[in-house]
Formats: C-alpha cells, sequence, structure tokens
C-alpha cells in the first residue's frame, strides 16, 4: 500500500525534503500544509525583495505540485484547522517544517517604546506578508539596526537604496513609497561582538558598495588571523569610506545594549557599553531589532522539542519529526536546509518501512474535511495575477491581504467548475 | 553519442537543469546524469562527452556539491588528454566581479589536466528573464554537433 507523508510548512525545508523523498520513493504520497495560502514560506516572505535571483528555487520547487504528484493544502494552520495528532493519525509520517517567525527581543529596558521593531515585523510588513502588522509610521531621521547577520544587512540595504535601486524588485507600491518617503538620514548598524565574530556574509557586505545614495564609514572592524574572519573584516574594509551621497551609513562592533530610552512613549537614544565598559549614547529615531528568530504561533515547538527522541537527527517521536529552522533553530541559509532535508528523507524512508502503512480512506476524508483550503491551481491563479499586468519596474506586486488571495484562489470552485 | 551530465550545484537548480538536459538528450543519445560529488576525477571516458552544469555561490567559489570534485582533481591530477567537455555555468549578475566563476573554474580546472573544452561556455543569469533551460537545450545541441566533429578527427 502506498505510504504518506504530510509536511506541515512549504518553505525551503519543506519543500527541499518532499523533494528528497519523491526523488527517492516516486511512489509516496505527499501533502504539504501551509498556514498562509501561498506556498514556499520565506523565500517568498524573507528573502530580500531585490534579491530576486535567490527566489529562483521557487522553480525546481513548483515541479514537486506539477510533476512529482505532491500537493499543496495552503490556507491550513495545523495546531489550530487540524490538530498534529489528526495529522499523525493519518500519515505514516508527519515533518513539522513550520519556520520560526517571532522576533527574538533584546530582554532590555526600554523594549515596548514605540520605535523599536523587530526585524521579523518589519521585513513581513515590507514583504507584505497577509498576517503581517501594519508598516510602522515613517521610521524618521535617525535609524539604528541593532544585528550583525544577513536579516541585519537585506534591512540596511533597503532602508538605504534609492527608490530607482529597486527596479526588478518585488517590493510593493505602499512598502515602496513607505520606503520613499521614510526621512533617513543615518542608519547605524550595530553589533554587540566584533567585526571579526559577525554572522553576516561578506559578499552582503561588498553589496553595499553598489549603493548609489550613501556615504558608509566602518568604525573599528578590528583584526583577526581567522581566515573566514579576515574575510568580513576586509569586505567591511573595502567599503569604507564608500560613496559621498546624502545617507550616511556607519557600523559599530562590541556595543552591547543596554537600555532603550524616550520620552512620550517614543525611542530617543539607545545606551550601550564598550569592550572597555563605557557606556556609549546613540540618539535615534527608530531602533530596529535583528538579533534572531524564535517560534511562535500554534505549535508547541519547546514542548515538542524537549520531549523529542534525537532532536539532532529531526526525530520527535515515532512517526514525527522536524526540519528546517524549526528544527534547528534560526541559522542556516536556503542550502543548509537542503542539506538537512536530503539527510532527513533517507531517515524517513527507512524508519516508515518499519510500520504498517495507514489506511488511504481516512487520510482522504481529513484533506477533504479542510474546507477552504488552497490547492495548488489556487495559488497559481493568485501568483496568475500577481505577475500580469506589471508597472515597468517589478517583476510581482503581492496580493497583500488573505482575503484577496482566498477570493481569487477559490474562484472557478465557486463558480461550480 | 555517449554523454555524461555533470552538475555542482549548491540549492539544486544546476541539478534541475542537468536532469532536465538529460531527459531531453535521452532519445538521440545514450545519457548518464551525476552529481560531481559523487563522479571521481579518473572515471572520465575518452568516447564520452561529459556536458558540466555549474553554479557559482559565496564569492565567486563553486558550489558545494562541485567542491570534493575539485579537490580530488587537484590531489590526485588525472591525465585527461582526449577527454572532452563542455561547460554551462549558472550565475546571477548581481555579483558582477565574479558572474559565473563557478563554471569558469571548472573549465580551468579541466583544462589544467588536458582535457579539451568544446563550444562556448554558457552562462545563466538568475537576474535575467531567460529560463536556464531555454538557453542550455540549444547549447547542448551546438556542443554535441561540435564534439561529433571533434571526436571523430581525435579517434
Ligand atoms: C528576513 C530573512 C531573509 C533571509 N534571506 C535569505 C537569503 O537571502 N538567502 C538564504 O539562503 N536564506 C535567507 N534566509 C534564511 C532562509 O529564509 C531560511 O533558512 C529558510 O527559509 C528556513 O526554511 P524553513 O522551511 O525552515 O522555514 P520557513 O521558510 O519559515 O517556512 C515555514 C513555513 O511554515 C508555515 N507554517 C508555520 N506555522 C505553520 C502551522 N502551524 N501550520 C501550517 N504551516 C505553518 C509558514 O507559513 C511557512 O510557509 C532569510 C531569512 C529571513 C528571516
Ligand atoms: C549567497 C549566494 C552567492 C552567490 N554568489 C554568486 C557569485 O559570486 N557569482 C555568480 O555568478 N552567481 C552567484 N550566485 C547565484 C547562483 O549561482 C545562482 O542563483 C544559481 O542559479 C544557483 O544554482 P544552484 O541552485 O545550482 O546552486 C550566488 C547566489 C547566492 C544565493
Amino acid at each position: 500500500m502506498k505510504r504518506a507523508v504530510a509536511i506541515v510548512g512549504s518553505g525551503p525545508s519543506g519543500c527541499y525534503l518532499a523533494q528528497a523523498l519523491l526523488k527517492a520513493a516516486p511512489e509516496l504520497a505527499v501533502d504539504m500544509f501551509d498556514a498562509l495560502p501561498v506556498p514556499y514560506g520565506l523565500v517568498r516572505y524573507g528573502v530580500a525583495a531585490d534579491h530576486q535571483g535567490t527566489k529562483a528555487v521557487t522553480r525546481q520547487f513548483a515541479r514537486l505540485f506539477e510533476r512529482q504528484g505532491a500537493r499543496f493544502a495552503g490556507n491550513v494552520t495545523v495546531g489550530r484547522d487540524v490538530t498534529l495528532e489528526a495529522l499523525r493519525a493519518a500519515y505514516d509520517a508527519v515533518v513539522i517544517a513550520a519556520g520560526l517567525s517571532g522576533d527574538r527581543r533584546l530582554g532590555i529596558e526600554g523594549e515596548a517604546l514605540d520605535g523599536v521593531i523587530g526585524a521579523g515585523r518589519l521585513t513581513r510588513a515590507l514583504y507584505e506578508h497577509p498576517d503581517a502588522d501594519p508598516l510602522p509610521p515613517p521610521l524618521g531621521p535617525r535609524v539604528i539596526i541593532m544585528g550583525n547577520g544577513n536579516v541585519a544587512i537585506d534591512i540596511l540595504r533597503l532602508l538605504a537604496k534609492t527608490p530607482e535601486e529597486l527596479a526588478g524588485s518585488d517590493l510593493g507600491p505602499a512598502p515602496s513609497k513607505w520606503l520613499a518617503e521614510s526621512g533617513i538620514a543615518e542608519i547605524d548598524i550595530v553589533g554587540r561582538s566584533p567585526a571579526a565574530q559577525a554572522r553576516f556574509d561578506a559578499v552582503m557586505v561588498k553589496e553595499l558598495a553598489k549603493l548609489g545614495g550613501v556615504t558608509i564609514r566602518v568604525e573599528g572592524a578590528g583584526e583577526s588571523d581567522d581566515a573566514d574572519a579576515r574575510k568580513k573584516i576586509e569586505a567591511l574594509e573595502s567599503i569604507d569610506g564608500h560613496g559621498s551621497g546624502p545617507r550616511c551609513i556607519t557600523f559599530r562592533f562590541g556595543l552591547v545594549p543596554v537600555a532603550l530610552e524616550g520620552r512620550g512613549g517614543r525611542v530617543e537614544q539607545a545606551r550601550f557599553r564598550n569592550a572597555r565598559g563605557e557606556t556609549v549614547t546613540l540618539p535615534c529615531s527608530a531602533f530596529i531589532t535583528a538579533i534572531g528568530f524564535q517560534a511562535e504561533g500554534s505549535l508547541p515547538r519547546d514542548a515538542l522539542i524537549g520531549a523529542a527522541a534525537d532532536p539532532e537527527g529531526g526525530s520527535l517521536a515515532p512517526g514525527l519529526y522536524a526540519a528546517g529552522w524549526f528544527r534547528r533553530g534560526p541559522r542556516g541559509t536556503i542550502p543548509e536546509n537542503r542539506a538537512d532535508a536530503q539527510e532527513l528523507a533517507t531517515r524517513i524512508l527507512a524508519d516508515i518501512q518499519e510500520a504498517s502503512p495507514r489506511p488511504a480512506q481516512e487520510r482522504e476524508a481529513l484533506f477533504r474535511r479542510l474546507a477552504g483550503h488552497v490547492c495548488y491551481e489556487g495559488w497559481k491563479r493568485i501568483d496568475a495575477a500577481e505577475t500580469s499586468e506589471l508597472p515597468q519596474d517589478r517583476c510581482r506586486i503581492k496580493i497583500p491581504t488573505r482575503s484577496a488571495m482566498l477570493a481569487l484562489a477559490h474562484q472557478t470552485r465557486e463558480s461550480g467548475q | 553519442m555517449k554523454i555524461t551530465v555533470l552538475y555542482g550545484t549548491e540549492t539544486g537548480n544546476a541539478e534541475m537543469l542537468a536532469e532536465d538536459i538529460a531527459s531531453e538528450l535521452q532519445s538521440e543519445h545514450t545519457v548518464e546524469c551525476c552529481n560531481l560529488c559523487d563522479f571521481p576525477p579518473d572515471a572520465f571516458k575518452s568516447d564520452h562527452l561529459y556536458l558540466i552544469v555549474c553554479s557559482t555561490y559565496g564569492d565567486g567559489e563553486l558550489p558545494a556539491s562541485a567542491q570534493p570534485f575539485a579537490e580530488a582533481l587537484e590531489t590526485t591530477a588525472p591525465d585527461l588528454s582526449g577527454i572532452h567537455f563542455a561547460v554551462f555555468g549558472l550565475g546571477d549578475s548581481e555579483y558582477e566581479e565574479t558572474f559565473n566563476f563557478g563554471g569558469k573554474r571548472m573549465a580551468e580546472l579541466l583544462a589544467a589536466r588536458g582535457a579539451t573544452q568544446v563550444g562556448e561556455r554558457a552562462k545563466h543569469d538568475a537576474s535575467g528573464s531567460d529560463m536556464p533551460e531555454d538557453i542550455a537545450l540549444p547549447w547542448a545541441e551546438e556542443v554535441i554537433a561540435l564534439a561529433a566533429e571533434k571526436m571523430q578527427e581525435t579517434a
């Protein structure tokens, strides 16, 4: 009898897992559930709007549904619309690849002030995630970005770009207008550690040398004997002094945030401690935290991982697995998820031979019962609407609300076809 | 013709393209498709044409699946004279200074061991509007025709 795997989440880890499973076992049934009406997770809503080349992996993922027989069930939140237990009863294996979407907090005084914004919250709003909070009021003249990962650099680049430099992206009209009217004059990007320990990739830093409207300064990039660290330091040195544009970008390192302070409920300055133990204060009209992500939502990650038989290997319980950011934590790029998924696929394929297969009938009944779900064809209708009649300088205009997405997705179904 | 499509990939695009090329050529040729990380450098055969599909990663580096092959090629230094290959590179012109360096590096590595490159090195641009397979299939036809001539000469 045909075995079946349910994958919760259709981001890169879920998709690469489906790919690896179906490559090794083409007859396997693979159903992918996503809380959103649209697939591909952070490839759509995290990878920067001006990094379209990176999003080309979705062409591979589309094949899963178009040629390899995987099914997409969007608009289904596991843990709310269907329980994990119900899925586990119906499928031979269930894999949680639900990512981590909550912003990790600094845990310092003043974090609740207006003008303090998490990177996840900001990127979701900029990339028009249907569940995003609205875009905040304009950031004002002086922005601090706290964090030294690739996400921090993405945000820096987007805030620093001129409207013309966003040509070819999929940034929507409202976020584009918001960026154009941000009023930003200065951006400080601040790392808690020395530059040698920064998480960002050297290429991400070098890319900043293409920006036309900025002046870049790097304070205290330091030194290192480590080859990897040296690459980063050299990249920073290569952009130090770049440009003479109106927006001033300053890289600062080794500043541990101590408190955010403001009046009238709005952030006005950030207090740090440097390596010598001295206090350093930087004024700001907005403070963006880009220091990582944590679990948020309808699946009890801590409990699941805590009770796991072999969390490192991706096994949570018999027939239950975790993949991608949900398993590993918020680290690692798209290729790491691919390597991981390939390993996990081997393990799952070996494991499911051990138990007797679950009957297909109950599974199909459950699948049909998830009324209002968006199938792959529904997503294709959304995709078509998003990529037709485009302005010249955009490659896609996302549908920003869930209701509009659902209306498109269910169009032919409701007209009785 | 006997054709082996070898791919070096980081996020899978080159793999998908290699499989597309292989299945397209299947009807007229004897075709194998293999990840470079599973291909030992002493396995090259002079009666095969090797189509190398390789992306670029990091700062103009070879993608992960091509790296063990490149290392083995350098440490074992096999004599590849009489071996014919063509290269299809994948890259992104957003990375101006290192655009398609992965394919370039593969071509250099093989040529340094005496292998003969056939045709032009093709370069796909992820920021361009062409789909890789739309460029790769005509490219494959072209290099196969060229290789047929060359391999006859040398045989
Ligand atoms: C802002 C940002 C930019 C990034 N840029 C890059 C980049 O340029 N290059 C790169 O290589 N990596 C980048 N990354 C990292 C990359 O996005 C991650 O490595 C990758 O997306 C992790 O994949 P995942 O499948 O584990 O999670 P995700 O991509 O987050 O996918 C999880 C999916 O699960 C769904 N889901 C969540 N909860 C449920 C539920 N209860 N029921 C059903 N579905 C659910 C979500 O809707 C989502 O679609 C970036 C990350 C961020 C945050
Ligand atoms: C982090 C990163 C670094 C890259 N570096 C380069 C580069 O230096 N030069 C280039 O031409 N392309 C570069 N690319 C583009 C890739 O080569 C391109 O996206 C390709 O389609 C990936 O194919 P793959 O999935 O087979 O690895 C880079 C892509 C990413 C995401």
